[in-house]
């Protein structure tokens, strides 16, 4: 990226001392003077991070209970292609990505909006964010309790559809496969749409005023405004948000396993619930090793593909 | 020049000692000490039951014979237990003894094996060449590996009977159901007068196994147990009899609606203890709650405010399939006690297992714990130190309880493998809400079966 750049800065630097000899000069061209100051960092990175994607990767070919002192057997590729004919692995796609496109279009629209009526002069306006934004620090391992309360059977959720005369609505949230999913969707809409509605409100804040008021005195309404010039204005929010949202939802473990187990019949499984399950419950630590490998690549594609509309616009 | 060779120098030097260090760290105490003292030492204990006072007691009984040897128990969450306890006894820092449990469950035998020694020759020293007829089935050959005894059961845990309130079946002038069909009339009489009858978290499905393997006790004894060994096929129609009948609870509104969407543990186990419900699917570890101290805690663990403790008693699984084959129990050792392979003070952990699991007054100190039925057999608690909810209504009833427990033989999770338990959980959900047919699931548990035994 910068090595060329770096290269010429050290170069710079380097002309004054002329009792170095050459050699020197070309290597430290070659490694950069700042070598050694992010050595630290790259040992982090490269340690912590990378070596462990390594060993997921090369775990991925064992046959193995992930007991340090168990015996593993090398099975190349044999998870790999128990994985692409495993259902419930699809499934667990599938749920990823009606959870992404779920959550990502509600909380978009219900922060993109409280975010423009917060910019209007909206009495206690300060208390609202607070309100708003208090969900996102919360723990999920906090609320799962209280989720599962309110749409038990017996829950509070029944209790008031029963109040209001639509009792032929209630029914064992939990236990049905749409329902069960629905839940989870709320959890996480619930916990997150504070973080959409925090960054929609600083994306808004950015936009100069003067274009608003030349849009008003165009004769635009405030509809119109909002749809034809901040909208358009905060898209890098939204694709941000985009790409935040669909690594979130191939990570989702939390709310699914908290609130519903992963069931009713897998109707709740993400992929990290399906690692989870096969690492710790059965012992397949090279089947789930695979499984993390795929979660990994689709999170790169993920966010990749997410970002490639806004670098064409920029490029453009 | 100098400045930077000297950096380099410093670098290399620092990598090499946080290298020499790490294998320092790595290669510290590889060696269990075989040589430590039999009867002092500090040792620590880790397991995910008993609970904290349970554990304080049995290790103050412990002393009394062993003044020099301090126990420290550690309680890890069963949820994350395996997790924690691989590393730790891949090392001499972690647990000198752990709990250990059948098969392939959270601790199971099967994984954590290789970290422990071999109790085999100490059991037999203490107990005799005899120690397996001594000691109750369940807590023997699901703790052995080929032929070491990892751990031995400090007491087991057994299912196949439910639990009722018997304050409720009282108030509302009705008797424990027998059969499939008084447990359908409870039901709908209980639902009648606005109580619950039967609760079950059927979304944790080792209960689901436990009622299940109690329908099929019913069906035919052995055939459950049996089938988990490949000595009997799922395809068999005393399955499908057994499937029809578990669908039965759901469709005839025997189980509470929604039960596949809680578990056990709250959710069940709260809506039991706080009077909601009339019935439940427990096992032994249940008695416990009979204690009146015990279960005013147990209530307000489940949200009463001011408990009134009530009238609880297990009552035989009714004879759903009509054979008239009931009483039946199953169960496994609810903890086994291993010692750490790594562990610095084995002579000591062997003493302390062994006093537990294998000696009168360990077994007597479980038994008076009420959470497991003891290993040693013999040995029942004194109930006359045990302050009951109502006697006279329950101490009968739960001495019998105990003597059929304690004489059970069929295995609980001892013989199904993790692959065949997530079979289970996909086949009894599935059936128990019409997503799966009931030939489709016992087609996938034999399929499953057959390749955990490949």
């Amino acid at each position: 990226m910068s090595t060329d750049a770096t290269a010429s800065t050290a170069g710079r630097r380097q002309r004054p001392r002329s009792t170095q000899n050459q050699g020197t000069r070309h290597r430290r061209v070659a490694f950069g003077a700042g070598l050694p100051w992010i050595i630290p960092a790259v040992v982090l990175v490269v340690g912590m991070i990378y070596f462990s994607i390594a060993d997921t990767i090369h775990v991925s070919t064992l046959d193995w209970n992930g007991f340090i002192l168990s015996p593993s057997r090398f099975v190349g590729w044999d998870n790999y292609s128990r994985m692409f004919q495993d259902p419930v692995f699809w499934l667990a796609i599938w749920h990823t990505g009606v959870f992404f496109v779920t959550t990502f279009v509600v909380q978009t629209l219900i922060g993109f909006t409280f975010a423009a009526l917060m910019h209007s002069k909206v009495v206690l306006a300060p208390l609202y964010k607070v309100i708003i934004f208090i969900p996102t620090v919360l723990a999920p391992a906090t609320m799962a309790p209280v989720f599962r309360h309110i749409f038990d059977a017996k829950g509070d959720f029944n209790a008031i559809l029963s109040a209001v005369g639509l009792d032929w609505l209630a029914q064992p949230w939990l236990a049905g496969d749409v329902t069960a999913m629905l839940v989870v969707m709320v959890a996480t809409v619930w916990q997150w749409t504070g973080l959409t509605f925090i960054l929609y409100y600083a994306a808004m804040s950015q936009i100069e005023t003067e274009i608003l008021e030349a849009a008003r005195i165009d004769g635009s309404s405030n509809f119109r405004t909002l749809l034809a010039i901040v909208w358009p204005l905060c898209r890098p929010t939204t694709v941000a948000l985009a790409t935040l949202g669909i690594i979130g939802a191939l990570k989702t473990f939390d709310v699914p396993y908290l609130v519903t187990k992963a069931g009713p019949n897998h109707a709740t499984e993400f992929l990290g619930t399906y690692i989870y399950q096969t690492m710790v419950q059965q012992k397949h630590f090279g089947y789930a090793a695979a499984i993390s490998i795929a979660l990994l690549i689709l999170a790169i594609v993920g966010g990749v593909v997410m970002r490639r509309p806004r670098r064409e616009k920029e490029g453009s | 020049m100098f400045r930077k060779s000297q950096f380099w120098r410093r670098a290399a030097a620092l990598a090499a000692c946080v290298t020499l260090l790490s294998i320092v760290a790595c290669s510290g105490g590889s060696s269990g000490g075989q040589s430590s003292s039999a009867t002092s030492g500090n040792i620590t204990w880790w397991g995910w039951t008993p609970d904290a006072v349970n554990a304080a007691s049995l290790i103050a009984e412990f002393n009394k014979k062993y003044p020099d040897i301090h126990v420290t128990f550690v309680s890890k969450p069963i949820d994350t237990y395996d997790s924690v306890l691989g590393p730790a006894i891949t090392s001499s820092q972690g647990p000198d003894v752990f709990n250990v449990a059948p098969g392939s469950a959270n601790g199971g035998v099967e994984t954590f094996h290789e970290g422990a020694i071999d109790l085999g020759p100490a059991v037999e020293a203490a107990v005799g060449s005899d120690w397996k007829t001594k000691l109750a089935a369940a807590g023997v050959a699901g703790l052995v590996v080929g032929d070491k005894v990892v751990g031995v059961s400090a007491g087991a845990v057994y299912s196949g009977s439910l639990w009722i309130n018997k304050d409720i079946f009282d108030k509302h002038g009705l008797k424990a159901p027998t059969t499939l069909a008084e447990w359908k009339s409870v039901s709908a009489k209980l639902a009648a007068a606005g109580q619950g009858g039967f609760v079950q978290g059927a979304g944790q499905w080792a209960f689901d196994m436990d009622t299940f393997e109690a329908i099929m006790q019913n069906v035919e004894p052995g055939l459950y147990v049996a089938a988990s060994l490949g000595k009997a096929k799922y395809s068999a129609p005393q399955f499908v009899k057994g499937m029809e009948i578990w669908k039965s609870l759901f469709d005839d509104k025997i189980m509470q609606a929604g039960a596949v969407g809680l578990q056990q543990y709250p959710d069940a186990n709260n809506a039991f203890m706080s009077g909601q419900y009339a019935m439940v699917m427990m096992g032994s570890w249940y008695t416990q709650y009979t204690v009146k101290d015990t279960m005013v805690t147990a209530m307000k663990a489940a949200g009463v405010s001011n408990p009134t403790p009530f009238t609880m008693i297990p009552i035989q699984f009714p004879d759903v399939a009509g054979t008239g084959k009931v009483g039946k129990m199953f169960g496994d050792a609810d903890y086994g006690l291993a010692v750490s392979g790594k562990s610095s003070h084995q002579a000591a952990a062997t003493t302390f297992a062994l006093w537990l699991a294998t000696s009168p007054a360990g077994q007597q100190a479980v038994a008076n714990t009420l959470n497991d039925i003891p290993s040693l057999k013999g040995v029942q608690p004194q109930w006359d130190n045990i302050k009951l909810v109502n006697p006279a209504a329950q101490l009968k009833t739960l001495q019998d309880y105990t003597d059929t427990a304690s004489s059970a033989d069929q295995p609980r999770f001892a013989t199904v493998s993790a692959d065949l338990n997530t079979a289970f959980r996909d086949a009894l959900i599935g059936v128990a809400t019409g997503k799966v047919s009931i030939k489709d699931a016992l087609a996938n548990l034999r399929k499953v079966a057959d390749a955990s035994r490949k």
